[in-house]
């Protein structure tokens, strides 16, 4: 345990770094952009100069870069950035987005996990077969297809020509628990709200995990085969064990390397989260980065960049301890 | 001379055919293998690496790995004096005998431990899934006696351990305690030491000869060190290329060996009963399988080759009590 909290702190401290360089690479980005956000911000070209000249002041923008990126995380850090457009706390702007870009996510890495495991159990158990091509080609299929296409192409088909699903609003429960729809409804009992989010989130969350869901088949049948043709297998039935305990070995085995690439899927999952909450109109995280590139609103833009990178790196920091709690090799 | 205390078989092996059907082509690993282990002795198996050892054992449970298949041939196992056709058994029943009337301790002990289960648990779900302990708790004591049984120390700890943090000799302990875990009537030993320092090699030996007389078992001694047949066996079976070359009680093969090839393998290791000081390896170099040389496989590297070893496979003939030799120079 003591190892555990001595392993925590010294990965907090790594974290440090990498939030500096994303939201510095970020700002840089968003610095470089050859407009006048101050005159964007206060209504375009009919503005009020004075108005602009109280935006360029409070967000520094005639300082050097360093200058203003001081400034924007200090705001950051203590919350004090005001969204210029919507006068809200940048931070909490993003923060209250955040569930729905969860939920998204979950139910993205939900077909990740009852899709992409057995698909891939099942293609190396039996190798070569119909199912193996087709995880093969869904793999590959998976990672060249746009997702806005696919998204599209869904909601075509689902919405407009079957009906099986909603594409407008949220449906929310009474409560608030944690603030992600489905959890508080499940939470209050509400299982009609339940319902109703897996009706809206069904699609776009298949959509977002799609391509993941090949990568995922294709790693697990990998590695389920390397474990059932390692000596330890053979040993294994050399020893008389039964079959349902023989896979069992072979599965944990197969799941060490699966763990690793799951968390590095859920934060390419968060990446890809503004398209498809773009397609299906989905209120999100995602979805205001995007709405904040077009209206050159890039204080909510790096929050949101600033938001990913904490989660993308507790994640992480999640499969690290994870994988040293599967794999006793592993240790802190 | 043949070991006239050992006349009950436990195991026969007659006419085996094993091949490796591979990318480059078929391997003729095993041809013509005829041999018989009795009830209570420690037979022994010596050659070259590649020569078929390890096949031949697996083939006694019927687990030779793929792509090899017993082509044809019979293993027929005795229970209670009731003969077993080995290969005619359903993979259930095949599995009731594996780890438990024939039990393997294998040549790679740091393969062939699962690295995500410690072995106290790799000991007792042996014995779970062979009915021989009544529950976890009764298989976890076994597991410690059985460790001390083997010399392991400080069993109570080791038993909580993962084969990561125990040493070579260690693992190998473990292993041993699986092979005898439900108390085989058949041990194979396949090159249990060969891994080991020497040392810790002659000290293993030692407890699998006390292991076998106390508990009664019959052992089957894979190794190439004629120094270890001389102090472990009592008949010995020598191969070369997938063939017995030259089977006899292990006085007599010091003694009197009659093949060109056990001659050859007398004079390439320090020869414990003679005394001879000088190594001298068998000169050329091990057969390729897919195209074994025709007539006797030997013949390449035989000093006595003559015409017909050339063109003719020689038969196993019997020149002295329970002593065959495969050679052209003594089929009269
Ligand atoms: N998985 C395999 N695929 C193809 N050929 C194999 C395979 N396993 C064994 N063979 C063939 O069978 C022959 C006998 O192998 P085996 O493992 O029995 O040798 P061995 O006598 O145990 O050698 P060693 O002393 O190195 O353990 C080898 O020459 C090899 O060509
Ligand atoms: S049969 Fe011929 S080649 Fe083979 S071992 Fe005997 S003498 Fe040598
Ligand atoms: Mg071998």
């Amino acid at each position: 345990m003591a190892d555990i909290k001595r392993f925590l702190a010294r990965r907090a401290l790594t974290f440090i770094p990498t939030l500096i360089g994303v939201t510095f690479l970020a700002y840089i980005i968003a610095f470089a952009i050859p407009a006048n956000p101050a005159q964007a911000w206060a209504g375009g070209i009919k503005a009020n100069p004075e108005v602009v000249a109280r935006i360029i002041k409070e967000y520094h923008l005639n300082d050097p870069w360093y200058v203003q990126y001081y400034y924007f995380m200090k705001g950051i850090l203590t919350n004090s950035i005001i969204d210029p457009r919507w006068g809200y706390p940048v931070m909490t702007y993003m923060l209250s987005r955040f569930p729905i870009t969860f939920q998204l996510t979950l139910f993205a890495l939900f077909f990740l996990i009852v899709l992409g495991i057995p698909l891939g159990i099942v293609s190396a158990l039996k190798k070569d077969s119909w199912i193996d091509a087709l995880v093969r080609t869904w793999a590959l299929v998976g990672v060249s297809v746009p997702i806005f296409w696919l998204g599209y192409i869904f909601i075509y088909v689902f919405f407009y020509q079957l009906g099986w699903i909603n594409i407008a609003g949220i449906p929310y429960p009474k409560v608030h628990i944690t603030g992600v729809p489905i959890i508080d409804a499940m939470l209050s009992g509400e299982w009609n709200i339940v319902w109703e989010n897996i009706k809206r989130f069904i699609l776009p969350g298949f959509t977002l995990g799609f391509a993941g869901i090949g990568v995922i088949a294709r790693l697990v049948r990998n590695s389920f085969l390397e474990a059932i043709n390692s000596d330890y297998i053979y040993f294994a039935r050399m020893r008389g064990l039964k079959y349902r305990r023989i896979m069992t070995h072979a599965l944990r085995n197969a799941l060490v390397p699966v763990v690793t690439v799951l968390g590095l899927q859920f934060g390419g999952l968060l990446g890809g989260a503004p398209i498809t909450e773009t397609v299906f109109s989905i209120p999100g995280m995602g979805r205001a980065m995007v709405d904040a590139i077009f209206s050159m609103d890039f204080p909510l833009l790096i929050a949101g960049t600033f938001l990913v990178a904490i989660i993308y790196v507790i994640t992480n920091l999640i499969v690290d301890i994870l994988y040293a709690v599967i794999d006793p090799r592993v240790r802190f | 001379m043949s070991s006239p205390q050992f006349r009950e078989p436990l195991i026969e092996v007659k006419d085996l055919y094993v091949y490796f059907y591979t990318y480059a082509g078929v391997v003729k690993a095993i041809e013509d293998m005829t041999f018989t282990i009795y009830k209570g002795e420690k037979f022994c198996m010596v050659g070259e690496t590649g020569c078929g050892k390890s096949v031949t054992s697996r083939a006694l449970a019927n687990i030779v790995p793929s792509p090899g298949r017993i082509v044809k041939g019979k293993v027929i196992y005795y229970r209670d004096g009731k003969p077993i056709n080995i290969l005619e058994l359903s993979e259930e029943q095949l599995r009731e005998i594996r780890g438990k009337e024939i039990a393997y301790i294998v040549q790679d002990p740091s393969s062939a431990l699962d690295p995500l289960y410690t072995i106290g648990y790799q000991i007792v779900e042996t014995m779970i899934d062979h009915y021989t302990v009544k529950d976890w708790k009764e298989g976890y004591k076994r597991a410690v006696e059985l460790l001390r049984e083997v010399l392991m120390p400080d069993p109570e700890q080791r038993i909580k351990n993962y084969p990561h943090e125990l040493s070579g000799g260690q693992r190998q302990r473990a292993v041993i305690s699986i092979g005898l875990s439900n108390m085989p009537r058949l041990l194979i030993a396949d090159e249990p030491t060969s891994s080991l320092d020497v040392t810790v090699q002659a000290q293993l030996l030692e407890l699998l000869r006390r292991l076998v007389r106390e508990h009664g078992l019959t052992l089957f001694l894979i190794t190439h060190d004629m120094g270890v047949v001389a102090e472990m066996c009592d008949r010995v079976a020598v191969l070369y290329a997938g063939n017995i070359v030259e089977l006899a009680p292990v006085d007599e093969i010091f003694k009197n060996p009659k093949h060109p090839y056990t001659m050859g393998l007398l004079r390439a290791v320090p020869n414990p009963q003679a005394d001879i000081e000088k190594l001298e390896p068998i000169p050329g170099t091990i057969p390729n399988l897919i195209y074994p040389p025709p007539g006797c496989r030997f013949h390449p590297r035989c000093p006595f080759a003559r015409d017909v070893c050339k063109r003719e496979k020689p038969p196993l003939v019997e020149v002295g009590p329970g002593h065959y030799v495969r050679c052209w120079l003594h089929a009269e």
